[in-house]
């Protein structure tokens, strides 16, 4: 077990003060308490650095000394260590490069955490800080150079992408070289993101900072949180268009169910938008009680796809997946009006018998069934 | 959540149980057993238009009986007291009415849509047939007239029904739950609005008309009682519900499409589009069987009389649309023998 440990090298708990490792974190803890954490005045053994100088300076009315037994520059209060938390990260990584120089390594052996730390910490290329107004112009001057160089040679990918892509290349199809204009409205398709894939020069933010609240183009058309029964799940913002795939959407009462109001619910708007769910009768009206063409209508309504329903959108936890999604109509509604088994209506037309006769099986008649 | 423990798995050494012969050719919509003393006829509505009867003996064997038919596909089929009449509700928007001594069929109601639910109302003034329909309406009839004798208007579409005298709870689309007092059968006690977010799929008495059970498209059951003042034992679980392609973040839910209840012990069963099956006991919330999962969706339950054959029909439920419905799906009805241990109210200790 020993041996085979040693072909593979794996990063034990250490003490940063001392650089010592353990076998374990509990060992490592039981040794921090009894040679760094410990009262130098009473037997006292404390769980943190924070913990000794509190107890140092309430129990024996003294300043706390150093930290007993740690390396040059770790003997002070300031970081709380407990154990294995609360060590810096570089730290961290400088004794994982020297550990694996010790045990002849190579570099980035336990994990490229380390090396992760050396590079920026994020690829944001901005700082986090209020631009002034004219920072804003150059950066954006630069940055729509960029864009519209990159746009003429990706135009159609970028047209195929989805939403949130798309909006850049839209908003940023400006000629080049035309800085004599003031700049119209400030790129808001990515607010945060940043600008495609591409690395912008230094100093290039994708508009931090807004003078006025962004308009959104490129949100997903789902509320962010699931849409509680009995509200009005989508509230346009003031002044937002539904973005193009909102038409589609199923009406509200099909997400989260009727208001508990009771049974007198008015039709939505929503069912107004132009959209696939034209096609399909309001749910209000009886699908049936016209007696010739209601099994058409509904035949036509199975056609139509049940359109982007997102459960997760209407409450479904996450990670769940429901196996029937269609919530205006039961299966069995969906199974009746298929043409298989609604051919037995004598107002059926055409068009149906034909769908129905290629789905038919030979069926079984009672006679059949009693020999 | 949970609120049930799980329960015993079945064991290897169950005794298989018996598949019925000469199933219908198509999906098994319903399944009803006979309250008649001298035997246990099963009913069996199907989507291929039919309904039959078959006798089951003691062993489990079963032998047809009697058939008849709609001119659509059956969605519901149910008894009357004495187990001498059959009522059945299919798309084709006719109830109609077998007599096992005569051998004939006669409608006996009509509606403007698919009649979802048939139930016989045993009132101490008589026998009446209720019926629930995609039309937005329950109607009574009396078997005589050609006529319904009362009319409820339903707030939506009626997709599932039960009775217990003189309870009777509907559940319709758009989550309403109207509940009927059938000492004033025809306007609606009370309009609820189920405790279940998403579709109701069934409903079902408690044997003591106390309460109801509503099984939901997203995997989920809500025991719920009539009275107020027992609104605190209302609750809900959560079943029938899979890892989904093995993955253990993953879950799919499937609908509930049967609730049944034990007459005698007040326990229930569910069954699922997952195929499986489960025993539960509302009142010390604990499962108490799970049956091994099945190569199809459970489309209808039933206890017989007596409450030792368990019949499951396992067809397909449309629950995939069109597409879903593939030649290798089974399309049997299989009775269980239901041991009592599996099915009786574990005794607190």
């Amino acid at each position: 077990m020993v041996k085979k440990k040693k072909t593979k090298h794996v990063l034990r708990p250490w003490c940063w003060y001392c650089e010592r490792d353990f076998e374990d974190e509990k060992v490592l803890m039981q040794h921090q308490k009894a040679k760094h954490f410990k009262c130098g005045h009473c037997p006292r053994k404390l769980n943190t650095a924070g913990g000794l100088a509190v107890h140092i300076q309430q129990v024996h009315k003294l300043d706390p000394e150093p930290i007993e037994n740690a390396l040059q520059g770790r003997n002070g209060y300031d970081i709380e260590i407990f154990g294995m938390e609360g060590i810096p990260a570089a730290d961290v990584a400088t004794y994982k490069r020297k550990k694996e120089l010790e045990l002849g390594l190579p570099v980035g052996y336990f994990g490229n955490k380390a090396g992760e730390q050396n590079k920026p910490t994020t690829k944001r290329n901005y700082e986090n800080r209020v631009y002034t107004f004219e920072e804003l112009r150059g950066m954006l001057e630069t940055h729509r150079q960029l864009m519209g160089r990159e746009d003429d040679k990706m135009d159609t990918t970028a047209d195929a992408s989805g939403p949130v892509l798309h909006a850049a290349p839209q908003t940023y199809v400006l000629p080049t070289g035309l800085p004599g204009l003031p700049p119209p409205i400030p790129p808001v398709g990515v607010p945060g993101i940043p600008p495609l894939s591409m690395t912008g020069p230094p100093g290039v933010p994708p508009v931090p900072v807004l003078p006025f609240p962004p308009s959104l183009p490129g949100m997903p058309p789902f509320p962010p949180g699931p849409a509680p029964p009995g509200m009005p799940p989508f509230p346009p913002a003031p002044g937002m268009m539904p973005p193009p795939g909102f038409a589609g959407l199923p009406p509200p009462e099909a997400l989260g169910g009727p208001p508990p109001g009771g049974p007198s619910i008015t039709p939505a708007p929503p069912r107004k938008d132009p959209g696939p769910w034209l096609s399909k009768p309001p749910s209000n009206t009886t699908p049936q009680s016209v007696p010739s063409s209601p099994m058409k209508r509904m035949v036509l309504a199975s056609k139509t796809p049940s359109g982007p329903f997102d459960p997760v959108a209407a409450g479904l936890k996450e990670n769940t997946v429901l196996q029937w999604t269609d919530m205006d109509f039961s299966p069995l509604e969906r199974r009746a009006e298929d043409p298989k088994y609604s051919q037995f209506d004598a107002s059926e037309d055409i068009e149906m018998n034909e769908a129905g006769g290629r789905s038919a099986r030979s069926r079984a008649k009672a006679r059949d069934f009693l020999d | 959540m949970s609120f049930f423990g799980s329960g015993a798995a079945a064991s290897a050494t169950e005794p298989k149980d018996a598949e019925l012969v000469d199933p219908p050719s198509d999906s098994i919509s319903s399944l009803a057993f006979s309250p008649a003393q001298q035997s246990d006829y099963l009913a069996v509505g199907s989507w291929d238009n039919n309904v039959r009867i078959y006798e089951i003996n003691n062993q489990g064997q079963s032998q047809g009986k009697a058939a008849y038919q709609h001119d659509a596909p059956v969605l519901d089929v149910c008894w009357n007291k004495d187990g001498s009449k059959l009522f059945s509700g299919s798309v084709d928007k006719a109830a109609k009415m077998f007599d096992l001594g005569t051998g004939q069929s006669v409608q006996v109601g009509v509606h403007d849509a698919p009649i979802r639910c048939v139930r016989w109302v045993e009132a101490p003034t008589g026998g009446i047939l209720a019926t629930g329909s995609w039309d937005k309406t329950v109607k009574y009839w009396d078997l005589r007239s050609p006529n319904p004798i009362a009319t409820v208007t339903m707030p939506e579409r009626v997709y599932a029904m039960d009775i217990q005298y003189p309870l009777l709870v509907v559940g319709t689309a758009e989550r309403h739950i109207p509940i009927i007092n059938l000492n004033n059968p025809t306007t609606i006690f009370k309009n609820l609005t189920s405790p279940l977010k998403w579709q109701t799929r069934v409903v079902a008495c408690f044997p003591n008309a106390s309460g109801f059970a509503v099984g939901s498209i997203e995997g989920r059951v809500a025991i719920q009682y009539v009275e107020d003042k027992d609104a605190s034992s209302n609750f809900s679980f959560k079943c029938h519900r899979q890892e989904q392609n093995g993955a253990k973040d993953q879950q799919a839910v499937y609908a509930v499409n049967a609730i049944t209840f034990h007459q005698g012990y007040g326990t229930f069963s569910t069954a699922g589009a997952d195929g499986t099956i489960n025993f539960w006991d509302k009142d010390s919330k604990t499962r108490l069987k799970t049956f091994p999962k099945q190569a199809g969706p459970i489309t209808a339950t039933a206890f017989s009389k007596t409450g030792t054959i368990f019949a499951y029909a396992i067809s397909y439920d449309w629950s995939k649309g069109y597409t879903g419905m593939v030649p290798t799906l089974p399309n049997k009805v299989m009775l269980h023998a239901v041991k009592d241990d599996d099915i009786k109210k574990k005794t607190k200790r």
